[in-house]
């Protein structure tokens, strides 16, 4: 049981988040605490952000943490570079928290390489869904500012699956965390989670004086409204999978473009299993199919896909969203997948992106442990 | 090489001719759509077993140059290898043939011919599907060496070592500490029933130190080892100063590690300290061996004796095997001391599974021995609370306490285990391959238990198993002898492979093996058994079990859906 | 001139044929010699086996086939050892082939010549809780699958009567009246004997109503009434009465005070009926009524564990002779003596018998054929002080399994691989 940190650096109030932030940045490249940074930037058409690696700290006044939305999950850029290896250069991520989760499994599953790598979370308020952004960036660049101002959580232009994310703010695997939900003195502050984080608050001469119980308190009651949130949602979600008719109905739009597994930063196959030869029937036998079952919908194995994809990453899923943003036809896929993970991660008591040490149960579960899925539908069915 | 499948239709007599029609078999498939652009060569024959059968066979794939062949008769558990073998006399490879049953699972149990013959059909064509889709699978001959390497130099190590040691083998023998011995060197008497010569121990270390096929490293441990049956490369490094390393090539392990006994100061049961009259079995055993009797601490001889069996048992959740004996053994070691020693012996189960313990038990019986049989029992220091089987709650103040503790693996067994990736028993021993049919080898070939390490037991069954090792080795690691590993395994395509290494971690055999340099993972072909486990895993479906791929078994069954 | 690359083995149950299998992989001529028409032994008695509760036949059925298919591995069934001169190194045998009346090349297995028997016979194999024909295998699924003929009981064999109903259902001409027993000489450097057990059937076994009361079983019987392939096929069914047990007592200890040796496999077996019972009849009362657990191996406590918990309820008693077994209205009393003497009663529907091992019947004989000796329990003695041999009093000639002691399947095993590596050591 991680120990629960109640002292922060306190931040200056004046400036603006981002400002304050950068400033830390700056600092951890100027002291060489590290050699680089991960940050979103705003790409030079002003309508998408991108992941930049920054080694000149005059570049990082470009750099905006807190991006409004989320093209390209940190993770994957994260695994781009340090699947075949240790980085040569000591790198700190900024990133949102479900990125951060989402780079844990990877590390899990050998694509990514977290030695040199300093995680640094911060208070998450969501992200605005990718086509609304799109349609008039200024106005959703207003519209998240606002959010960001207000501290509004209940905002209800936010994804669908941040409105019921529990896991905003600081993680057990953040090395370094930044509220961003301040007090009422418009306080920010900078937190130390493990022995990394310590080390890189001592490089850049900062000492984590300030308690932090408010802000502490603060964001347990927002997380409490969330998992109350994400409680009835799923309730709903329910419906739309519960069943094979359901199941079909909700899929049936599904085109097989498998845009969400690109977009999707557990899915690291080269070749998905469900475009290897294993899965993809020649000739005859879709034509067997067809005789047999009177018609045949092409091409074939949509929602195979969709279901096999959930068996193979639930146990990894971080609810991320850009599986949603990614869809073309407008598949809830990440409310679906986010109750399919919470059910399947809860049967094994596992929490993805939680705890480096902690194995993912696809290699290592009992035969016990599996035994109670019974129960487990009747549960989730009452 | 034109395709030329040969399918031949076995009549076995009656057996399949009465209730199949045969001549519509071969109607039909000839005719088939499905085959218009091969060729087939579809024969009914009355019996394929028969040694004219067996010779038509051949002349049939050798004359007709068949590239695959599909056998229509009785159950492959009776006949597939006989026809393997004919293909083996043949160019034919034979991994392109498939054998069908249509004997045991149509002819016998459809009654109704059409039903049969329609079943029967299905089940060649499904076989000429997959055949068709089989690959050339060429069986390889490993370069094996003969040597062994014996981990543990007590009773049973050294008994391995002195069978399996001879011209065209020698032994590596490695021990931890100083000397070799082992545990048995404590004893002053052994069993069963104190007949042995007790200086048992040094004629066989005598006897090692004099053969000159065996190699001794004490003070030494296995630092690594890395291969597989018939060839494994391992370093063996010393515990000294020094830490000079030794590295040389074996064909087969032997784990003789031992046991020690559960440490019982921490006990709650059995609460004592080191002033107190409390001892082990061991530990009096020891006090034989060096002063000859049984004292208290302040030297004086005890006039009261309480044995204590089962100890730890239900912690460890096993029968220790052997301490009802020992203890025996030490009653009489007291009674020799002194005939008024007064003996009170506790036990839960009576536990004498050779065929002279109860005989033993029973002469101990008559010598003025208290022999208890309790449910529950508590000892503080010297004093013991008690409840006898029939319910009765007592309470007894003797002079020395002996306690049989349970036996469990010696210390080192568990790194052991996991250097060389061999499955642990629950029980914390060595997990044997299988209990009945492969009690003395282990998941890996070519690493094989015996003795303290394997379960508890005493030198008898010990050194039983370290015979039992040297018969294995000696039949199955022959000095000369290639070694032919598994054809049907798994192999990984390195295009599609991601190095998640999910693959390596399901493996039970440790053949697969993560490559850093190409960031993908490899199977090793001469450890793999082709169970399958890896390539359920792989997400990517990286993963193929040579001669049952997807494709093979989508084939075969694209008949029984159609 | 040495025989050093053959060996006799004799005894083709699962001690036999793994010793078989490792001296045939290694080059050696081994010549099995079994008494019975089929191999296996006791062990595809059992419908399944401790600890692992792994199906027997599907356990050894490999095992047997790899020795019938065997090219260094010439089987004899229906044959039993006569003679033995010579000395280590080179032994001459002469082995009785009693004649099967089926030739075993031609026969496939088909079965049709069981029907058109007219003699029907108790199958002494099921423990005559079955039937077979004259012409039989002695259960579905026998290796190998090729009958015999009981020549005392067939008609035609035994002249009393001309019949050819079996030869006439044969399309095979595999049925051959004229079969003759024969004597073979063979000569071997090294005898392994490996003979196995037989179960007590000495006087305890009537005190207790067996043979008398009707639902009173030996272990062996209850073996082979669970057996999927047995005379009910698996269903517990009462030889009287009821139909199916409401409750049954399962008395440990048959004979062990008598023969003065405990079996050290009886008590698990014992749980494993117990197991058995409640998994076909799970609302069934199951009573272990013993005096002392023996769990001799470290896999074997966690079952006594589970049946301990969950399945029965244990009784103890300082001896199974002081049990006392009497009829009740069709149910079975058992009288148990509680502690402080008093007594009380159980009424049960089935009552088990867990007996001991005893040597197998042949054991006297052969060992005056061998020249060997036998212990003070009848079981084949090792060589005297030794520790940890299978080697009897004469160079040459060993002895594993249960014909050495009674012992469970692993043991056996065990002795059996220990015995070839003495066999190597001994002749190269």
């Amino acid at each position: 049981m991680k120990k629960i940190q109640t002292k922060g650096v306190k931040i200056s109030s004046n400036k603006d988040y981002r400002d304050s932030i950068v400033d830390i940045l700056k600092k951890m490249l100027q002291s060489k605490s590290v050699d680089a940074v991960l940050v979103p930037m705003r790409v030079p058409a002003k309508d998408s952000y991108a992941w930049i690696l920054v080694k000149d700290e005059k570049l990082l006044t470009e750099a905006d943490p807190a991006a409004p939305i989320m093209p390209i999950q940190g993770a994957r850029a994260l695994s781009s570079f340090s699947r075949k290896g240790q980085s040569m250069l000591k790198i700190a991520a900024l990133m949102r928290p479900c990125e951060i989760r989402a780079t844990i499994e990877l590390s899990k599953l050998n694509q990514v390489n977290l030695e040199n790598v300093t995680l640094i979370s911060y208070d998450c308020p969501g992200a605005l869904p990718m086509e609304d952004y799109l349609n008039d960036p200024e106005k959703g660049e207003k519209k998240f500012n606002d959010i960001l101002k207000k501290l509004d959580f209940q905002n209800k232009s936010i994804k669908p699956v941040c409105k019921i994310c529990d896991q905003f703010s600081l993680l057990p695997v953040s090395d370094l965390h930044f509220t961003l939900f301040h007090d009422q003195n418009n306080t920010m502050f900078l937190i130390a989670n493990s022995n990394r984080g310590n080390l890189v608050l001592k490089e850049i001469g900062m000492e984590a004086s300030h308690t932090v119980s408010a802000w502490a308190n603060g964001i347990q009651e927002i997380k409490d409204k969330r998992a109350a949130q994400k409680k009835g949602r799923f309730t709903q979600i329910k419906k739309m999978v519960e069943g094979f008719n359901s199941l079909l109905a909700t899929f049936s739009d599904c085109i097989g473009c498998h845009n969400c597994q690109s977009a999707c930063p557990i899915c690291y196959c080269r070749q998905c299993y469900f475009d290897s030869e294993s899965v993809t029937s020649g000739t005859d036998l879709t034509m067997l199919k067809a005789k047999k079952r009177g018609s045949i919908s092409l091409p074939q194995n949509r929602i195979m896909f969709q279901v096999g994809r959930m068996s193979h990453m639930s146990l990894s899923c971080v609810s991320c969203g850009l599986c949603t943003d990614a869809c073309p036809v407008s598949i809830p896929v990440a409310e679906i997948f986010s109750y399919v993970a919470h059910n399947t991660q809860k049967q094994f008591s596992y929490s993805s992106g939680e705890n480096k040490g902690e194995p993912i149960p696809l290699k290592t579960f009992k035969l016990e442990e599996v035994k109670g899925i019974q129960e487990l539908v009747e549960d989730a069915e009452a | 090489m034109s395709t030329k499948i040969g399918i031949y239709i076995c009549e076995c007599g009656p057996n399949i001719a009465d209730n199949i029609n045969i001549d519509e078999v071969i109607e039909r498939i000839s005719s088939s759509e499905d085959y218009k652009n091969k060729q087939l060569i579809i024969k009914p024959y009355k019996l394929l077993c028969s040694n004219e059968g067996k010779e038509y066979l051949e002349k049939e794939i050798k004359d007709n140059e068949l590239t695959h062949l599909v056998i229509a008769a009785c159950s492959p558990r009776d006949h597939e290898i006989t026809f393997i073998n004919i293909c083996k006399k043949t160019k034919l490879n034979p991994y392109l043939y498939k054998m069908v049953n249509i004997r045991e699972q149509c002819a016998w149990m459809i009654p109704d011919k059409k039903k049969a013959t329609e079943k029967a059909i299905s089940y060649i064509k499904a076989a000429i599907n997959r055949v068709l889709h089989q690959s050339v699978l060429i069986e390889k001959q490993l370069d094996s060496n003969p040597n062994v390497l014996v981990i543990g130099g007590g009773i049973t190590g050294m008994e391995t070592a002195l069978s399996l040691a001879s011209k065209q083998r020698r032994v590596y023998l490695v021990e931890k500490n100083s000397i070799l011995g082992g545990n048995a060197q404590s004893f002053k008497n052994l069993l069963p029933r104190q007949e042995n010569n007790t200086d048992l121990v040094a004629k066989k270390i005598t006897a090692i130190q004099e053969n000159e096929n065996i190699e001794v490293f004490t003070d030494s441990k296995l630092e690594n080892a890395v291969g597989f049956f018939g060839n494994f490369e391992v370093t063996v490094k010393s515990t000294k100063k020094d830490q000079t390393a030794n590295e040389f090539v074996v064909g087969a392990i032997v784990l003789a590690t031992g046991f020690a006994l559960m440490p019982t100061e921490k006990l709650k049961k059995h609460a004592y300290g080191k002033d107190d009259n409390v001892y082990t079995a061991l530990e009096i055993e020891q006090m034989m061996k060096a002063k000859g009797k049984i004292v208290l601490k302040s030297g004086k001889e005890p006039k009261s004796v309480g044995l204590i069996h089962c100890v730890g048992r239900e912690d460890r959740g096993y029968c220790s095997r052997i301490c009802c004996n020992y203890m025996l053994k030490i009653i009489s070691y007291l009674k020799d001391q002194s005939d008024t020693i007064l003996i009170k012996d506790f036990y839960k189960d009576l536990c004498l599974p050779h065929k002279y313990d109860q005989e033993y038990f029973d002469t101990m019986a008559k010598k003025k021995v208290d022999f208890i049989r309790i449910s529950d029992i508590t000892t503080k220091k010297t004093h013991i609370t008690y409840t006898e089987v029939n319910g009765s709650k007592k309470e007894a103040d003797l002079d020395m306490i002996i306690l049989a503790p349970a036996m469990v693996p010696a210390e080192g067994t568990e790194e052991l285990a996991e250097l060389l990736n061999v499955p642990l028993h629950p029980t914390k021993f060595f997990q044997e391959a299988h209990s009945q049919l492969n009690p003395i080898g282990t998941s890996l070939e070519g690493i094989y238990i015996a003795g303290g390490c394997h379960g508890p037991q005493g030198i008898s069954e010990s050194v039983l198993q370290a015979k039992a090792v040297q018969g294995k080795i000696v039949t199955q690691l022959i000095p000369g002898e290639k070694i032919i590993p598994e054809v049907k395994v798994s192999e990984i395509i390195p295009d599609f492979c991601m190095g998640c290494q999910t693959c390596r971690e399901v493996c039970c055999y440790g053949a697969i093996t993560f490559d850093p340099e190409r960031g993908i993972c490899v199977v090793n072909e001469a450890i793999c058994r082709g169970c399958g486990n890896c390539v359920g895993s792989c997400p990517s479906g990286a993963i193929r079990a040579k001669h049952f791929t997807t494709i093979q078994i989508h084939q075969e069954m694209k008949e029984a859906i159609s | 001139m040495s025989n050093s690359n053959n060996v006799l083995i004799i005894g083709a149950g699962i001690a036999g044929m793994q010793a078989s299998l490792m001296l045939a992989k290694a080059g050696k001529k081994v010549v099995l010699v079994e008494k019975l028409p089929i191999i296996g032994g006791n062990t595809i008695k059992n419908e399944e086996s401790f600890p692992n509760l792994e199906c027997s036949t599907c356990m050894v059925a490999p095992v047997q086939q790899d020795v019938l298919q065997n090219d260094n591995i010439e089987v004899m069934t229906l044959s039993e050892v006569k003679a033995v001169n010579g000395q280590v190194g080179n032994f001459t045998v002469t082995i009785n082939k009693k004649a099967r009346y089926v030739s075993l090349t031609e026969c496939i297995g088909c079965g049709a010549c069981y029907e058109p028997c007219p003699v029907s016979l108790q199958n002494e194999w099921e423990e005559n809780l079955g039937k077979k024909k004259a012409i039989y295998v002695p259960c579905d699924g026998s290796l190998p699958n090729v009958p015999a003929i009981n020549s005392g009981h067939c008609l035609r064999l035994s002249g009393k009567k001309s019949c050819n109903a079996c030869a006439e259902a044969c399309m095979f001409g595999a049925i051959n009246f004229s079969d003759k027993d024969e004597q073979v000489k063979i000569e071997v450097g090294a005898i392994i004997i490996a003979t196995g057990f037989d179960l007590y059937g000495g006087k305890l076994l009537s005190a207790f109503g067996y043979g008398t009361l009707p639902n009173v079983y030996t272990s062996m019987e209850f073996e082979r009434l669970y057996a999927s392939n047995g005379p009910t096929s698996g269903e517990l069914l009462l030889r009287k009465g009821k139909k199916l047990p409401d409750s049954v007592a399962i008395v440990h200890c048959i004979g062990r005070k008598e023969l003065g040796y405990c079996s050290g496999v009886c008590c698990m077996y014992s749980f494993k009926y117990a197991h058995f019972i409640k998994d076909k009849l799970p609302e069934a009362t199951v009573y272990n009524i013993y005096s002392d657990i023996c769990v001799p191996n470290k896999s074997y406590q966690s079952f006594y564990n589970k049946i301990k918990d969950s399945n029965s309820t244990f009784i103890f008693q300082s001896a199974p002779d002081i049990v006392q077994i009497a009829g009740n209205n069709g149910k079975l009393q058992v009288k148990l003596t509680a502690g402080k003497g008093s007594k009380n009663s159980l009424n049960v529907d089935m009552v088990i018998l867990s007996c001991a091992l005893v040597p197998a019947k042949t054991s006297k004989e052969l060992a005056d054929i061998l020249g060997i000796e036998r212990d003070r329990k009848g079981f084949f003695q090792t060589r005297k002080g030794y520790i940890g041999t299978v080697q009897t009093s004469v160079d040459g000639i060993f002895t594993v399994g249960c014909a050495e002691g009674p012992k469970d399947i692993e043991d056996s095993v065990i002795q059996a691989e220990s015995a070839v590596g003495e066999v190597f050591s001994l002749l190269g």
